[in-house]
C-alpha cells in the first residue's frame, strides 16, 4: 500500500472535516455499487460485489452433515474468506492470511451471531432437514479481487445477494428409518428452495479520521483512520452485530453516536442493494431463459 | 492504479459502442502507419535488405510482429511501436514521484519506470537559497527538505550507464507538492507538450501533467523565494485554519474526477479536454461525484466524437 504525505494526509483531513472528499463525495455517501449473482453456475449460489473499486465474490455450497449435538434443530454455516494475491502484492503466499482471518471471523460475528446460534442474520432452523440428524452445512467461501478499502461492507453486501441467489436442493426422507441410523435421503436435482433473506443484515463501516465518521472509505482514507467501527443492521433498524478495529480508544459516547450513523446510513444501502440485487436477478432469468 | 467501474444500463451500453465505433472509424481515416497485432505478417518489399527491429520476428521466411502496435518503417529499418508501452523517460521529460528512500546524499523515487529514479542533493536547491558546496550538515538534514512518502515535481536531466533515472529540481516550480491530491494514470494517456505545468486561474488550482502518468491536482501555491522552513509544532486549530478553503476544493475534486473519467475512457489527457470535461460538468449542473456515474460517463464519450468530427471537417474544408 502506498505511504502518503504530509500534504496529501492535511488534504484529505480537510476534504472529511469540510464534508467534501477526495472523489466530491460527502462524508456519509457510498460509491456506487453494483451486484452481478449466479457468476459461478458449479455453486448453489454466488455473487460478485463491487464497490467502487473495491470488487469481491461470494459463493455459497451446500452440502448435507450432522448438526451439533448441542443444537440439533439449526444447520451450520462456516464463513471463509480469501485475499487473492491480484488484489495486492503483499497478499501472495502467506501475506494476506492476517487480513482474511480478521474478515472471516468480523462477518461471522455480523451475520452468525453468538455461539449458541442466538441473534443469527441468517435463519439456521430453516436449514434443518431431520431433526438431530441430518442438515445441511453452508460454506460461504469469500475472495477479494480488489481492495480499494471497505472490504467488509462490500463482502456482507456479495454475502447477502449470494443467499438470494441460493437455491438449496429439495430433499425428500424416506420413511421407516429407525432411530439411530442414518435417514435415507435423497437429493432432487430438480426442485430448488429459494432461501429467504429478508433478515440477513447489511454491514455498515464507519471510519474515523479526526474529528468526523465517514461511510464507505477508500484505500487513502482508511490509511490515514484513528478506529473504525463496523455495525451489521437489519432490515429493521436493529444491530446484529458490532465489531470495533484500530488502536485509537474511543468514548462510550462516540460509539453509541456511530451505531446510529450507521444506522441511519444503512437505510439507504439497503435500498440500493435490494434494488441492485432484483435487477441482477431479473437479468439472470432473463439468460436463462 | 485504481480503475474507474461503471456498471451502465443497456440503453448507455449501445450508445457508448456506437460512440467507440464512430472514433475508430475516424481514427482509421486519419492513421497512416498499419496496425498489426502478434503474428501479423508484416508487408515488406525486399527481403534481404530490411533490418528487422524491435517487435518483429522471422517465420517461415516472413517478417511477423510479435507486439500490437504500429508498424514504423526507417529507411531500411521496420519496426513495431507499441501502443501501450511503459512509461519510457526522455531527457527533459517533468516528472511527478514519490519519494520512497532516503540514501547517501540522494533521494530515491518511485515514478512508474522499471527502476527508482535518482535525485541527488547537489541537484536540490538548499532550503536558505545560497549556492555552496553541501556539507556534511546538509546531508545530515535533508529529511527536512525531502521526507519519505513526500511528492515532488521534478525534471528528467539524463539516464546512468545501468539505465537508472536522474532528476534535478533546481528550479522554483519543481520542488515538493503539498495540499493536493496525486492521480495515477497510464503513462501513455500523457502526451508530451511544451507546458506540463498549468495553473488554472479561473479555479485557483495547480495542475501538473507528469509525464510519467502522476498527475498533481493542487491548490495553488505562489512559488516563494528564499522560505525558511520552520519547526511548526501547529495545533488542531492552526491545521483547521490552513485547510483549503471549499470552494478551491471543489474545483479541485472536479478536475480531479475529469482525469479520473478521461482515463477510464482511454483518451488523451490534456489541459484543454480537462477543462472542457469540468465546464460541461459545471453547465449541466452535475454534481461532482455523479461525474464519475455512468450517464457522465457515455455523455462525455459522445462529446468527444463530436469535437473530433468538427476537427475532421475543419482539417478538410
Amino acid at each position: 500500500m502506498v505511504g502518503l504525505s504530509a500534504g496529501e494526509r492535511q488534504f484529505i483531513y480537510g476534504g472529511i472535516a469540510q464534508d467534501l472528499r477526495s472523489d466530491g463525495r460527502q462524508r456519509l455517501q457510498f460509491r456506487p455499487i453494483s451486484v452481478q449473482t449466479g457468476v459461478i453456475p458449479q455453486a448453489n449460489g454466488s455473487a460478485r460485489a463491487t464497490m467502487g473499486a473495491t470488487d469481491v465474490i461470494a459463493s455459497i455450497k451446500a452440502e448435507l452433515g450432522k448438526p451439533a449435538p448441542l443444537r440439533p434443530d439449526k444447520g451450520k454455516v462456516s464463513i471463509f474468506i480469501d485475499c487473492s494475491p491480484t488484489a495486492a502484492p503483499v497478499f501472495e503466499g502467506r501475506g494476506g492470511e492476517e487480513l482474511s482471518a480478521e474478515l472471516s471471523v468480523g462477518l461471522q460475528r455480523c451475520l452468525l451471531g453468538g455461539k449458541s446460534g442466538a441473534g443469527a442474520g441468517i435463519d439456521l432452523s430453516s436449514l434443518i432437514v431431520v431433526e438431530g440428524k441430518v442438515c445441511w452445512d453452508l460454506y460461504i467461501d469469500g475472495l477479494v479481487i480488489s481492495s480499494d478499502g471497505n472490504l467488509l461492507d462490500a463482502l456482507a453486501a456479495a454475502i447477502k445477494a449470494a443467499l438470494s441467489n441460493t437455491g438449496i436442493p429439495k430433499v425428500s426422507v424416506s420413511v421407516g428409518a429407525s432411530g439411530e441410523d442414518q435417514p435415507e435421503v435423497d437429493v432432487s436435482d430438480e426442485e430448488f428452495m429459494q432461501f429467504d433473506t429478508s433478515g440477513v443484515p447489511v454491514v455498515v463501516t464507519l471510519t474515523k479520521v479526526g474529528r468526523h465518521y465517514i461511510v464507505d472509505a477508500t484505500l487513502e482514507e482508511e490509511s490515514q483512520m484513528s478506529s473504525a467501527v463496523s455495525v451489521s443492521v437489519n432490515r429493521h433498524g436493529r444491530v446484529c452485530g458490532l465489531i470495533k478495529r484500530g488502536g485509537t480508544g474511543l468514548d462510550p459516547s462516540v460509539v453509541l453516536d456511530m451505531v446510529s450513523v450507521a444506522k441511519h446510513a444503512s437505510e439507504t444501502l439497503i435500498a440500493v442493494l435490494d434494488s441492485e440485487i432484483a435487477s441482477a436477478e431479473a437479468i439472470d432469468d432473463d439468460d436463462a431463459i | 492504479m485504481r480503475e474507474l467501474h461503471v456498471s451502465l444500463n443497456q440503453t448507455q451500453k449501445v450508445r457508448l459502442q456506437a460512440a467507440f465505433q464512430h472514433l475508430s472509424d475516424i481514427g482509421s481515416q486519419a492513421s497512416s502507419g498499419l496496425l498489426v497485432s502478434v503474428s501479423d505478417t508484416i508487408p515488406v518489399n525486399n527481403e534481404d535488405g530490411i533490418l528487422k527491429g524491435h517487435g518483429t520476428s522471422e517465420h517461415d521466411g516472413q517478417v511477423v510482429a510479435t507486439l500490437c502496435g504500429v508498424v514504423e518503417r526507417v529507411n531500411k529499418l521496420v519496426y513495431v511501436r507499441a501502443l501501450r508501452a511503459r512509461y519510457k523517460p526522455e531527457v527533459g521529460d517533468i516528472i511527478v514521484g514519490r519519494v520512497i528512500e532516503i540514501a547517501p546524499k540522494r533521494w530515491k523515487l518511485e515514478i512508474n519506470f522499471s527502476q527508482d529514479a535518482v535525485l541527488m542533493l547537489q541537484s536540490m536547491n538548499l532550503p536558505d537559497g545560497i549556492q555552496r558546496r553541501r556539507t556534511v550538515v546538509d546531508e545530515l538534514n535533508m529529511r527536512t527538505i525531502f521526507e519519505e512518502n513526500d511528492v515532488i515535481c521534478a525534471e528528467v536531466r539524463g539516464f546512468q550507464h545501468d539505465g537508472s533515472l536522474h532528476l534535478q529540481a533546481r528550479s522554483q516550480k519543481y520542488g515538493k507538492l503539498e495540499r493536493g491530491q496525486l492521480l495515477r494514470v497510464p503513462a501513455y494517456l500523457v502526451k508530451r507538450r511544451k507546458q506540463h505545468f498549468h495553473d488554472l486561474e479561473q479555479y485557483g488550482v495547480d495542475l501538473i501533467l507528469g509525464c510519467n502518468g502522476f498527475i498533481w491536482v493542487g491548490e495553488h501555491v505562489v512559488p516563494a523565494d528564499n522560505e525558511m522552513v520552520e519547526d511548526q509544532e501547529s495545533t488542531l486549530k492552526d491545521k483547521e485554519q490552513s485547510y483549503t478553503p471549499l470552494e478551491i476544493r471543489q474545483n479541485i475534486c472536479r478536475i480531479a474526477n475529469s482525469v479520473r473519467l478521461i482515463s477510464a475512457l482511454g483518451f488523451a489527457i490534456s489541459v484543454d479536454a480537462i477543462i472542457d470535461t469540468a465546464e460541461a460538468s459545471k453547465s449541466s449542473n452535475i454534481d461532482i461525484k455523479d461525474m464519475l456515474g455512468a450517464e457522465f460517463y457515455v455523455q462525455t464519450a459522445e462529446r468527444e466524437v463530436q469535437k473530433r468530427i468538427s476537427l475532421l471537417k475543419k482539417k478538410r474544408g
